[in-house]
């Protein structure tokens, strides 16, 4: 039986999806067929409008609704201290904590040879220009804990020090909540690099 | 279904679907694969650490029938890029060297066909670099056995147009992937090898990576054996490799233009 157009279009567009293969979409794509009008059309808007309406904010890149964003513009925050992420979505997970109330700045990914992302395809620029301004005290590197991660950590080191700013990494060591039994070297190497006085 | 254990380097990874991970690696025994490594992208995944480019594991798989992908168990890691984080290096061209070299024998290694000495080749160098080996130095060595073990890298032993030995350095005519000697070669310039560069070539023959450290090369002998590398890879890829042009870009950033630490 031959399927209708609209609904291979669509098998076709969620296909596209990260994550989600051929069964997926079709699986997906019947969801929406028996689902009421009034709720995909919440769902096609919802999606019209993240398109419409979010955008990267000037100052930090990170994602937002209007620019600058709430952080930067929010009176509360402090400008002394900006902490450096690789995605938007890190920023929710150091917002989470409620202990962070200085500003963000988002480099939109790490140095990744492999994957050919050089420094010029990152918001470096935008950075040294926030801390060359004058301001900022302290800027915290919190770069994802790997290869990619440390390399970006250490480059950025290397051009924000001359600065005249306090440059810090985030500590890296054993999750909360696990076992030293199964730590690896290195993670085990970091607790003891970053232990402190208790 | 089988399952293999073997000896490994990781080269690369990608993302699969929510939480997974396509994991390309080059076994001692049974050549390059490419594996699934579930949940590789979770938070308390007991994969996390281990399938960083260029760590040497012990990797345990299954193989299924007609499937092109396998199916990663564990990786136990045994040498790693990490554990060179801070400890004796804390250049990010260095740490982006380790992408370099994966994407290197990425390139070369035969899919599921043992090449134990590429094997060997990519494991003595992660284990110099975890240890601290100078990494221009080494990235130089690497290219050059590489090349070598693939039966590339020119002749050094005498000038193919003469015969005679390369006693005042050597050229790379171009458009040719030879070196001749400074009496053959033709007007219009080329790649020069000055002497000092071919003593390293010469050192790098008969060592070991991790007596780098003994083995001399100023940054003049450094950027022609560079120069010369590259010229050679990209004939015989056809490409130019993404890390190198990351390498020189993190350079650029880092130095103004070629640093002291030399690039890809």
């Amino acid at each position: 039986m031959a399927r209708p157009d609209p609904l291979t279009k669509l098998i076709e567009q969620l296909q596209r999806l990260p994550g989600i293969g051929a069964k997926s979409a079709q699986r997906l794509a019947f969801h929406v067929l028996k689902t009421p009008r009034e709720e995909v059309e919440r769902l096609a808007d919802a999606m019209r409008e993240v398109k419409d309406r979010v955008t990267y904010c000037s100052v930090c890149s990170n994602i937002t609704d209007t620019d600058p964003c709430y952080y930067c513009t929010h009176p509360g925050r402090d400008a002394r201290v900006i902490c450096v992420v690789e995605e938007p979505e890190n920023v929710a997970a150091i917002e989470k904590t409620r202990d962070f109330h200085g500003l963000y700045h988002v480099l939109m990914g790490a140095l990744s040879p492999l994957h050919g992302v050089g420094p010029d395809d990152l918001k470096i620029k935008g950075l040294l220009t926030r801390v060359g301004n004058g301001g900022v005290e302290e800027v915290i590197l919190a770069t994802n804990p790997n290869v990619e991660g440390e390399a970006t950590a250490i480059y950025l080191a290397k051009l924000l020090k001359p600065l005249g700013v306090r440059v810090t990494r985030i500590a890296m060591g054993v999750p909360v909540g696990s076992d030293l039994e199964y730590a690896d070297e290195f993670t085990m190497h970091k607790a003891m690099e970053g232990r402190r006085e208790v | 279904m089988p399952v293999y254990t073997s000896d490994a380097l990781i080269l690369r990874t990608y993302k699969l679907g929510e939480a997974d991970r396509i994991v390309v690696f080059l076994t001692r025994d049974r050549g390059k694969k490419r594996g699934v490594a579930k949940g590789a992208r979770r938070a308390r995944s007991r994969f996390i650490g281990t399938l960083e480019p260029l760590t040497r594991a012990g990797v345990a798989y299954y193989e299924r029938e007609l499937r092109d992908l396998v199916r990663i168990n564990y990786v136990e890691p045994q040498s790693s890029p990490l554990a060179a984080i801070g400890r004796v290096h804390s250049d990010a061209a260095a740490l982006g060297h380790s992408a370099y070299f994966a994407e290197l024998i990425d390139e070369w290694a035969p899919e599921a066909h043992a090449d134990e000495r590429l094997y060997r080749l990519g494991a003595s160098v992660i284990d110099a670099l975890a240890g601290g080996a100078p990494v221009p130095r080494l990235a130089r060595y690497f290219e050059f056995w590489l090349l070598r073990l693939q039966g590339v890298y020119p002749q050094l032993s005498s000038c193919p147009g003469c015969g005679g030995a390369f006693d005042g350095g050597a050229v790379m005519p171009p458009r040719d992937s030879h070196y001749l000697c400074r009496r053959c070669v033709p007007a219009g310039g080329g790649t020069t090898l000055s002497i000092d560069a071919l003593r390293f070539l010469r050192s790098a023959a008969a060592s070991a990576p991790e007596a780098l450290e003994s083995v001399s090369l100023d940054a003049a002998a450094g950027r022609e054996l560079e120069t010369a590398h590259r010229r050679l890879i990209q004939v015989h890829l056809e490409k130019e490799l993404k890390s190198a042009r990351v390498l020189r870009e993190i350079n650029h950033g880092l130095h103004g233009s070629y640093g002291s630490h030399g690039s890809a």
